[in-house]
């Protein structure tokens, strides 16, 4: 893992879950349960997809298109923070 | 839906989210008093437009009533829909009855407006800030079918869904809509409407209708079937309904409230006042043909009331050319003059306020009329009481659609 300030966090996306789709989820719980499927937690696609497009104004760059078909946690967070951490 | 059919469609709940009332009860209290809310339009944006006056729902809090996973992705319009439906469902005893047979429960709505406040939000983010800053639920957010599809997800109904987009009349369509389901097959139907025009895109969007009242005095704005109408004034809200199969509800012991018996629908084009006439008086033959009942049997007329003379004078004919000398005798009501029009919900709070009045025997006046200037009974000032045991709903639309609908008091509780 890197260091890199633009990485996104558990804490993060807990919270980006909340803003985007009314999806309460405790950043601990959400850490636990990394690999869930995000439907279990009440997102669904439409939500991450606005997700996605919080993290690319935040960002200021296009993340891959696979991002918003990401199924878990753990996928979206390593699929992003790789894109975020390596992309130019 | 036929009188000669076997099968006949109960409806078992009500639900209202209304201007004078987030609840049946309440509603009813309201209307039977002949309460007016009008009131001078409040909303953040609006104080500037030239529509002054509106029915305005106060005091709903979606938050308490709806989880804010489906509260983010949805419009006003439908918080007011979710939350009549899930009242209309506790009142039909069916709270929680979808889990061991979701096929058997559909779901219909109609709309006018959509969901218009939702709309102008993420519109000025994409003018704004640009389109990457538009919300992706703003793709489902403001279409018509959108409180279809969540009261459907919401419950876990799988039935039959459907969406009429037939104008304000509509409100009375999608209840014969739902009545057909039922009588091909599908147990329940939720159906109704609501609606939420008093968003400032929304409200300019009606700017253009010439039938809008522009009158600034709350008292004066909405006064159909005299010499001083001068528009109409619009509303929030609307109303749901729980229909379903007549021997179902009597064999769960269901209260059944009243009966659909009867509907038909026609069209005479957009402000065309004159001709709705006849649009109306063959809506109503439809209806009563549909019903198998005759003219005499009209016990109340809840008219459409749409406050432009012309149309008001094309509705007192219609009823005396399709009702006969009956329709100068029937007791004609409209009590959206207390609250205003919640367009498509108009016809749906009507049907509530129609059964209600069959229930208690008790005709409600019509807020703020009175000097009638037409060959009508309209009922003013005081509620009228009388033996109700059919009533005829009418309603128009500003594009030109006319309806009626026919309503049997029910049996009652089970026997």
């Amino acid at each position: 893992m890197t260091t890199d300030v633009t990485e996104v966090t558990v804490e993060e996306l807990a919270a980006l879950m909340k803003k985007a789709a009314g999806v309460t989820v405790d950043p601990q719980e959400l850490e636990r349960r990394v690999d869930t499927p995000f439907g279990e937690f009440g997102l669904d696609s439409l939500g991450l997809l606005g997700i996605v497009g919080e993290l690319e104004n935040r960002h200021g760059r296009a993340l891959p298109t696979d991002a918003e078909r990401c199924k878990s946690p753990r996928a979206f967070l390593d699929l992003v923070n790789g894109a975020l951490t390596t992309g130019a | 839906m036929s009188g000669r059919g076997t099968r006949h469609t109960a409806v078992t709940g009500l639900g209202v989210v209304a201007p004078n009332g987030l609840d049946a009860d309440t509603y009813w209290k309201s209307v039977k008093e002949g309460a007016s809310v009008l009131d001078r339009i409040t909303r953040e944006g609006c104080e500037h437009l030239p529509l002054r006056v509106a029915g305005e729902v106060r005091g709903f809090d979606p938050s308490a009533l709806i989880e804010e996973t489906f509260l983010v992705q949805t419009d006003k319009f439908t918080h007011f829909a979710l939350a009549a439906a899930d009242a209309a469902l506790q009142d039909a005893g069916l709270s929680s009855s979808a889990a061991d047979s979701p096929y058997s429960v559909g779901v219909v709505t109609a709309a006018g407006s959509g969901g218009g406040e939702f709309g102008q939000r993420e519109l000025q983010k994409l003018w704004g800030q640009g389109s990457r800053f538009v919300g992706p639920y703003q793709s489902i957010a403001w279409f018509y079918a959108a409180s279809t599809g969540q009261i459907s997800i919401r419950k876990g109904f799988k039935g039959p869904c459907g969406v009429v987009a037939s104008d304000e009349a509509g409100g009375l369509d999608a209840v014969a809509h739902a009545a057909r389901a039922v009588h091909r097959g599908t147990e329940v139907v939720v159906v109704g409407a609501a609606e939420a025009p008093l968003a400032p895109y929304s409200g300019v969007c009606q700017l253009g209708y010439p039938e809008l009242s522009t009158e600034a005095d709350p008292d004066r704005a909405y006064r159909p079937f005299t010499a001083a109408a001068c528009g109409f004034v619009p509303a929030e809200g609307g109303a749901v309904l729980v229909v379903e199969d007549l021997e179902r509800a009597r064999r769960r012991d269901a209260f059944v409230r009243a009966t659909v018996a009867g509907h038909a629908a026609t069209f005479t084009g957009a402000s065309r006042w004159d001709r709705s006439r006849e649009g109306l008086a063959h809506a109503i033959r439809g209806a009563l043909d549909e019903a198998g009942c005759a003219p005499e049997e009209i016990d109340v007329v809840f008219a459409d009331a749409m406050g432009i003379p012309e149309a008001d004078r094309a509705e007192a004919l219609a009823l005396a050319d399709a009702l006969g000398p009956h329709g100068t005798r029937v007791p004609v009501t409209a009590p959206k003059t207390g609250i205003g029009r919640s367009y498509c919900g108009a016809p749906l709070l009507d049907i509530v306020a129609a059964v209600q009045a069959m229930e208690h025997g008790q005709i409600p006046p019509t807020p703020g009329v009175f000097d009638i200037c037409h060959d009508i009974d309209l009922v003013t000032a005081r509620p009228r009481p009388a033996e109700l045991r059919t009533a005829l709903v009418l309603s128009r639309g500003l594009m030109g659609s006319n309806a009626a609908l026919v309503l049997r008091r029910g049996p009652g509780p089970a026997r």
